[in-house]
């Protein structure tokens, strides 16, 4: 008896010592930051000094015009990218499931390949590819589609529509890998059912595909919706420091300009991630919850 | 489904248009970064689609001013050490929570999943000042320690090795194994594939890393591809066809890294878990 005692004592010490290294770093790298930037939120910093300030840097906050319009540029993005996205990842999947073409893993692969860059080569691409004179300007200007180039890193708009089509390009691919996963799981006996009961496929696919994919749209919401919402890579190289004249300023990259570029102030900086990663959690509570609701 | 022959109707030649046109819009930029290493700065961005002749004039342009493959190597070792330290820890970890349970160990493991949905942009600003205190700032050990330990490849391997069978850690004492033995030897090699994902996650995490190291590093000679890529944009006169070169660098590593180890690959990214 004392024997499997020591016995377990022994397992149990062994799983203390597998879990310490992780521990150590979960508390060294994450805990212990996140507490400590408690402190960081109340203080004002100026060079050197540093001064308490309470909630006076959530009070400057409220009246931050550019924080207010960075933080409506990520719902924009929010409200425009990610349902085009989602839609475009959910055709592309429902056609190659379907297998009309015998490729389906050709394309598959062909979709994803965007995943491969990283946010700053794809950026670094894109930031070529849209110049005034350069080649997407050039090729629809030859083939007529417009009679002027358009300013898509130079003008508040286009710059917008710039990052919502960069955002697309990178990541639909992404999203239909879950989608055809989802799809794959579905039972083909229901469609078969709902084809002998005469259902159109249009039918089919908002009636069986539609509900059934719900945990997987669910998920690919929450993930986007925080990407956009720490959107950071893009902004900065693409359209260059959330410009034209702030018009792609996002939440995430005013807090890098605060702390590094402008102010050096890390308390306003600190400040200003803490509303966002709550608005970031709510807005996932959110969406599972709606979700839940509906289904 | 496959064996029934299809018609051909305007709806289907509507969709394969579709398709193929989606096909272009994804790869068309890999083969314009490819011909853009080429070409004068020129032809680079006004999209002159044929290949030009100045590629060994572009590398040499690169490399006298830029320490190209430095920024590689940097970007290389930093990656891969991330790979290295991250599976050891997070392997070690997950196999404690899974295969040795206690109250207190479960506990902690549900404190760290609250963790998961923390954001990074919620820990740089104050980690920025941990690393300084700590004085690591400039060093490449500060972009490797704070990616190393990974809630989420944690929670991905503990999932996995839920599936390794418990009696042939017993068995494998009755024979007198020790507990390590029986992590390293018998445990790891079994499950290569997962392990596979895991690397792929951590490592592409790594390489494409730019707020983090854009926060801490300074000097030139520690810059990673993302940071060398970005600050190169900031030149006065930009060597187009040069940044080709090193956006290439940085994207055709992964890419075949990707078309060699497919599966693992879309599993790592994705964090798929069967």
């Amino acid at each position: 008896m004392t024997r499997l005692n020591s016995y377990h004592r022994y397992l149990n010490k062994i799983g203390w010592i597998y879990i310490l290294p992780a521990l150590l770093f979960f508390l060294v790298f994450m805990v212990y930051p996140v507490l400590s930037s408690l402190l960081l939120v109340t203080q004002k910093w100026q060079g050197l000094s540093r001064q308490f300030v309470g909630l006076g840097n959530f009070v400057r906050m409220w009246h931050d015009k550019i924080f207010w319009k960075a933080l409506g540029h990520n719902f924009l993005f929010m409200i425009i990218q990610i349902p085009i996205m989602i839609a475009l990842a959910m055709v592309l999947a429902v056609i190659l499931n379907q297998g009309i073409t015998r490729m389906r893993s050709v394309f598959r692969t062909i979709y994803f390949l965007p995943c491969v860059t990283s946010l700053v080569a794809y950026s670094v691409l894109f930031r070529i590819l849209l110049q005034s004179s350069g080649l997407l300007n050039n090729f629809m200007i030859s083939s007529h589609v417009i009679s002027q180039a358009i300013g898509w890193l130079n003008d508040p708009f286009w710059a917008k529509m710039t990052i919502i089509i960069a955002l697309t390009w990178r990541w639909t691919g992404y999203n239909m890998v879950f989608f055809l996963v989802g799809l794959q799981n579905i039972d083909p006996q229901i469609f078969e059912a709902a084809e002998v009961d005469g259902a159109s496929r249009v039918r089919q696919f908002f009636r069986i595909t539609l509900p059934l994919l719900v945990p997987v749209i669910l998920f690919s919401l929450v993930t986007s919706t925080n990407g956009t919402m720490q959107l950071f890579d893009e902004p900065n190289v693409l359209t260059w420091e959330g410009g034209p004249s702030n018009g792609t300023m996002t939440v995430a990259l005013y807090v890098y300009r605060q702390a590094f570029v402008l102010n050096s102030d890390f308390g306003y900086a600190a400040a200003i991630s803490y509303v966002m990663v709550m608005i970031t959690g709510l807005l996932a509570y959110l969406q599972i919850k709606f979700v839940r609701e509906r289904s | 489904m496959g064996t029934v022959r299809k018609k051909i109707t305007p709806g289907r030649i509507l969709i394969v248009v579709f398709l193929l046109l989606g096909a272009a819009i994804s790869v068309f930029p890999f083969i314009w970064m490819l011909i853009g290493t080429t070409q004068n700065p020129n032809d680079v961005v006004t999209g002159r689609l044929v290949p030009g002749k100045e590629f060994a004039l572009n590398w040499e342009k690169m490399t006298t001013t830029y320490d190209i493959l430095r920024f590689f190597f940097n970007s290389v070792k930093i990656a891969l050490g991330t790979v290295f330290l991250g599976l050891l820890i997070n392997s070690l970890a997950a196999f404690g929570f899974e295969k040795y349970p206690s109250k207190a160990r479960n506990r902690i493991f549900g404190i760290m999943m609250l963790a998961l949905i923390m954001p990074q942009m919620a820990i740089v600003i104050p980690l920025f000042k941990q690393i300084a205190f700590m004085r690591l700032l400039d060093r490449h050990i500060a972009i490797i320690l704070p990616m190393v330990m990974s809630i989420f490849i944690i929670f991905f391997l503990r999932q996995n090795f839920k599936m390794f069978p418990t009696e042939i850690m017993e068995a494998a004492r009755v024979d007198g194994a020790g507990e390590g033995r029986i992590f390293f030897s018998i445990v790891v090699p079994s499950m290569k594939a997962t392990f596979a994902s895991a690397s792929i996650y951590m490592f592409l995490q790594q390489w494409n890393s730019y707020l983090w190291p854009l926060m801490t590093i300074l000097s030139e000679e520690k810059k990673t591809l993302p940071i060398a890529m970005s600050s190169m944009m900031r030149a006065y006169t930009i060597e187009y066809g040069g940044l080709m070169l090193l956006v290439c660098i940085s994207t055709f590593p992964v890419l075949f890294l990707f078309l060699a180890m497919q599966r693992q690959f879309v599993q790592g990214l994705t964090g798929s878990i069967k």
